[in-house]
């Protein structure tokens, strides 16, 4: 009998593995619930019902973006704001993935872990949502993008708080058109470009290859290129827009000369090339708050000479999101170090949401040439007073060849303002120019700062 | 102004926060009641070497005599074999059995064959050893009482709380649901498990009643919860359960005696083939797998009857196990059953068979190079499976990808989990869920209906349950009658944890998916019967389950006045 009692510890491990596989599950419930009931295709909360009882969401000056009142859903008073928050809020149903009435339906419904989304209709009460977002300069951004396509990133350096997160087209949540799907004025009108899209960055992702150099090479800005306006890289033209002569790198970057950066890249490689990048964002997922943003793309692998020397000037297939755009601004401003965005100013379930990291893109040095170099060029390119008569900014704009329709046009930069510390980036599709296009953008916005 | 729906939506409320508590309040009684009415493990008899002067204590009602290490007597003497012979106690005495050892045993001078009954004064000789049969001493008397001081529960107060609390999910799935479809099931389950009470009390003289009322926990949760979305299901299930409730019972009676067990095993095994080999011929094709055979207006899986089959054939007692080792039979039955299951695609009973093979194989012989070998021989056969038929392997493709393929393969188990989260700890309400709307709901998904409507403490309430049961199996291994019981009770412990691991975790897709069934809990007639049946291989190794059986002492203080001893021991037992 004895011997039968020791095989059984065998049956007793077989139990203990049961209950321990019991555990995993528990807590692997606890961790994911919140996620997994939000899910669009939850029954309980796939139809409008599920924000019957939400909690009313704030911008960052109390300012009520959406609340809910005896059952029903309505949104800011002004229709202009409405729209130009439509993709930070969301509408009632769940077609903007990233929007925080989708991605924190949960939170904002009557979800919580010890209920669920089981307490009785008297019980219910959503949690309210305080957001970083400010709603003005959400309005002065869709206003100032007007009929254009296109999105604005506004970020606090010195925190990660997103201010604005505008894009267009946009509707009107609280009277959604009935011909969405079918009219052309609101295509990709569910998407928000900010975060749900990428572009190429065109002259913008100087900064990433000038970074790249900075790395690797002694001295690197000291280095000259006599620019004649065109020449052969890998047997093929790369050419500029202007013959810029002698010039270093201070001065290419200020004169956006092609040939500088793109014989760098192909001098640099295509192993330091990807390595500078993927260290910037790119072919990385970059979450704020866990709503996922489209990756950013910098993939050289197949490319020729002549392609590697168009992807240092962020053509050939280089993709890039505009909140990816900001943080590298962000991080040439904040000595480096770049913060993770966030939009939550209030966290909701501390077992969802870690706090905020930062994310190491440069070291100090290159990020104080950096700096340097957009001041510069903002100084004696663009002139500080096209973005501002009252803060001081630094900025690289780019103007990004496509296939089809004019280039796009983009600003990407920062505010120098201690009490300001604001990173930016602008992108007006087809907006042909940079300068004329996306500076203006910029501007607009940050007046409703100052 | 508060409406009379809000009214009736608060109540529903309220019985679903109190109804866990009052589940607990049961499951924990019951394990109260199972612990407390232990016999402490005292000598009965001994053996006295007393050329040596050595007392051997005979602790158990079975016990190996030998050299080996683990003996439950060691006799440290080289003329004894390792396994020599086995002291057993039977209802009309003690038997000493000589296990193939070399040298014999002699019973006052004479040689033994086979099973022979030994009496108190009686001189055994093993090997150079003369052991002398002996009364234990009384000195564990005191000991023995203060066991019996101890405080009991009683079984009526926890069916009372049993009955609560499936009155309490009745009443709020009538109010959830607006109609009284469970009224007819939950009425019909509380009458079944009264009735199933007082037989046990009245008829066949039971106290203890903690295992049934842990298993009806779990069958009236099932039914309420599948009477609220089909009511014809849950009546089903309610017959299934009164049908193996009949089985349990029958079970008990049968088994009571091992040695008739031991005789009709031959039988016993045929029967298990011939369910098998039935469903072979017979059997129709349901959900993928050909494991169904219809009479008439009933769908019958005899592979879940198989299954209990296989534990008779499998366990043993201990001077079988140690003598005829007939390790091949078992084998043969085993390499039979798993094969008639690959025939029919049944892999989810071809999986529960193979690991109750290997725990019962390992049970006999505690060796675990036959278990390496075992296992590797089945991976090599599923590798062999997987190169025939490669679409098998499609199955486990979702496996740890399931929110990739959330409107493929991994549908269930996506499902599963949003809305198991969605129940949060007391759950949406009965009939209030969306998992009802996902094809086998009531039956692989159960553990994710229960924890969308019932919420997750009454979910893994349930699954501690079963995990209990084995638990339970495993405590009282060295307390059970025979080393029968022993094995049987961890055996169908170990299939009935075996089973729920794979029905929970593959919803909740810690596992591949693969369809089994939670035991008591999921809907299906054969599986509900055959879970019954399986308790009574736990219920028989608790020795308090026989000990009513009172051997009446007039006939046998004539016969021979050894016996005596065994009976007050049953007596003293008795009154605990």
């Amino acid at each position: 009998m004895r011997k039968i009692q020791n095989r059984s510890m065998l049956i007793l491990l077989l139990t203990l593995a049961f209950f321990a596989g019991i555990v995993y599950h528990i807590t692997n419930l606890s961790i994911h619930a919140s996620e997994w009931a939000s899910m669009p295709i939850n029954g309980h909360i796939a139809d409008t019902t599920g924000l019957d009882h939400a909690g009313t969401i704030y911008d960052r000056n109390g300012v009520i973006l959406a609340q809910s009142v005896n059952g029903k859903r309505i949104y800011n008073e002004d229709e202009t704001t409405r729209r130009a928050c439509l993709h930070v809020v969301g509408d009632d149903s769940i077609n903007i993935s990233t929007a925080v009435q989708t991605a924190y339906r949960s939170e904002l419904g009557s979800y919580n872990i010890v209920f669920g989304l089981g307490l009785p209709e008297s019980l219910k009460k959503g949690s309210d949502l305080t957001l970083t977002i400010d709603s003005k300069m959400q309005k002065a951004a869709y206003e100032a993008l007007g009929s254009n396509r296109g999105a604005v990133v506004v970020y606090n350096y010195k925190t990660g708080e997103i201010l604005c997160l505008a894009s267009t087209p946009a509707y009107d949540p609280e009277n959604v058109p009935d011909d969405i799907e079918t009219n052309d004025e609101y295509e990709g009108a569910y998407i928000n470009r900010c975060v749900s899209a990428t572009y190429p960055p065109g002259s913008t992702f100087k900064l990433v290859t000038a970074a790249a150099a900075l790395n690797n090479v002694k001295e690197a800005e000291n280095s000259t290129y006599d620019c004649q306006g065109s020449a052969e890289i890998g047997g093929k033209e790369v050419t500029c827009y202007e013959i810029s002569g002698l010039v270093d790198m201070k001065q290419a970057m200020c004169e956006s000369c092609n040939l500088y950066f793109g014989q760098y890249a192909v001098n640099l490689g295509k192993d330091a090339m990807t390595r500078q990048a993927e260290a910037m964002g790119f072919n990385k997922n970059i979450t704020y708050d866990g709503i996922e943003t489209a990756k950013s793309v910098y993939n050289v692998k197949n490319a020729t000479t002549n392609d590697l020397a168009w992807s240092g000037v962020g053509q050939y297939t280089v993709l890039e999101s505009p909140l990816n755009m900001a943080m590298i601004s962000a991080s040439i401003a904040n000595g480096g170090k770049a913060y993770e965005p966030y939009i939550l100013k209030t966290n909701p379930n501390p077992l969802k949401f870690e706090g905020h990291k930062t994310k190491t893109m440069l070291d100090s040095k290159t990020a104080s040439m950096l700096y340097e170099m957009m001041d510069y060029t903002a100084a004696n390119n663009y002139g500080k007073s096209s973005f501002s008569d009252t803060l001081d900014v630094c900025a690289k704009t780019g103007t990004a060849e496509v296939d089809e329709g004019g280039a796009h046009a983009w600003v990407t930069g920062f505010c120098k303002d201690e009490e300001h510390p604001l990173a930016f980036a602008v992108i007006v599709e087809h907006g042909d120019s940079g300068y004329r296009a996306a500076v203006p953008v910029a501007a607009s916005v940050l007046a409703a700062v100052a | 102004m508060i409406t009379l729906n809000e009214i009736l939506e608060l109540v529903s409320f309220g019985l679903r926060l109190c109804a866990p508590f009052v589940a607990l309040l049961v499951v924990v009684l019951c394990f109260m009641s199972l612990s407390y009415g232990r016999r402490d493990e005292h000598a009965l008899i001994a053996l006295d070497d007393d050329d040596r002067n050595i007392r051997y204590p005979v602790l158990f009602w079975e016990n190996s005599i030998g050299r080996s290490r683990g003996s439950d007597i060691r006799i440290n003497d080289l003329t004894v074999s390792r396994d020599h012979a086995v002291l057993l106690r039977r209802s009309d005495g003690w038997f000493i059995a000589d296990t193939d050892s070399k040298a014999g045993v002699y019973v006052n001078g004479e040689k033994t064959e086979g099973r022979v009954p030994v009496h108190i004064g009686d001189r055994i000789a093993i090997g150079t050893s003369v052991l002398t049969l002996s009364r234990a001493d009384a000195q564990s008397d005191s000991k023995r009482r203060r066991v019996r001081d101890k405080k009991t529960v009683s079984c009526k107060l926890i069916l009372v709380f049993l009955t609560v609390y499936i009155l309490m999910i009745g009443i709020e799935a009538v109010i959830n649901m607006g109609n009284y479809a469970v009224l007819m099931p939950t009425v019909g389950f509380i009458l079944t498990s009264w009735v199933f009470y007082i037989i046990t009390r009245a008829v066949f003289k039971r106290k203890s009643f903690e295992l049934e009322s842990l298993a009806l926990l779990l069958s009236g949760s099932g039914i309420v919860l599948c009477a609220s979305h089909d009511q014809h299901q849950a009546l089903v299930q309610l017959a299934a359960m009164i049908l193996g409730i009949g089985i349990f019972c029958f079970m008990l009676w049968f088994i009571e005696i091992p040695d008739r067990v031991m005789k009709w095993r031959l039988a016993i095994s045929i029967l298990a083939l011939l369910l098998l080999a039935a469903t072979l011929v017979l059997g129709k094709n349901l959900n993928g797998a050909k494991n169904w055979i219809i009479i008439g207006p009933f769908s019958v899986q005899p592979s879940e009857f198989a299954k209990i089959a296989y534990i008779f054939v499998g366990a043993s007692t201990l001077d079988q196990l140690q003598t005829k080792k007939n390790f091949f039979g078992f084998i043969i039955v085993t390499a039979l059953c798993l094969g008639m299951l690959f025939l029919m695609s049944d892999f989810g009973t071809a999986v529960i068979f193979f690991v109750t093979f290997l725990l019962i194989s390992f049970m006999r012989s505690g060796d675990f190079k036959t278990i390496i070998l075992a296992v590797s021989a089945a991976a090599l056969g599923v590798l062999v499976i997987l190169t025939i038929k490669p679409y098998i392997a499609d199955r486990f493709a979702v496996w740890g990808h399931v929110w990739e393929y959330a409107n493929e393969d991994g549908y269930q188990q996506v499902r599963s989990l949003i809305y198991s989260a969605s129940g949060g700890l007391f759950g949406m309400g009965i009939s209030k869920g969306y998992l009802q709307y996902v094809f086998a709901h009531e039956s692989d998904l159960v553990f994710a209906l229960a924890s969308e409507e019932m919420g997750l403490i009454l979910a893994v309430l349930f699954a501690l349950i079963i995990g209990g049961f084995m638990i339970y199996a495993r405590t009282v291994t060295t307390r059970s009658r025979s080393t029968f019981y022993s094995i049987a009770a961890c055996t169908a412990g170990g299939m009935l944890v075996f089973q729920a691991a794979l029905n929970i975790f593959g919803v909740t897709d810690i596992l591949p998916l693969t369809g089994v069934t939670l035991p008591f809990v999921s809907y299906g007639g054969s599986s509900m019967a055959a879970c019954w049946g399986l308790l009574a291989f736990i219920k028989s190794a608790d020795e308090r389950t026989y000990s009513h059986k009172k051997i009446k002492p007039k006939k046998i203080r004539k016969k021979e006045p050894a016996v005596t001893v065994v009976k007050t021991q049953d007596n003293d037992f008795i009154e605990i």
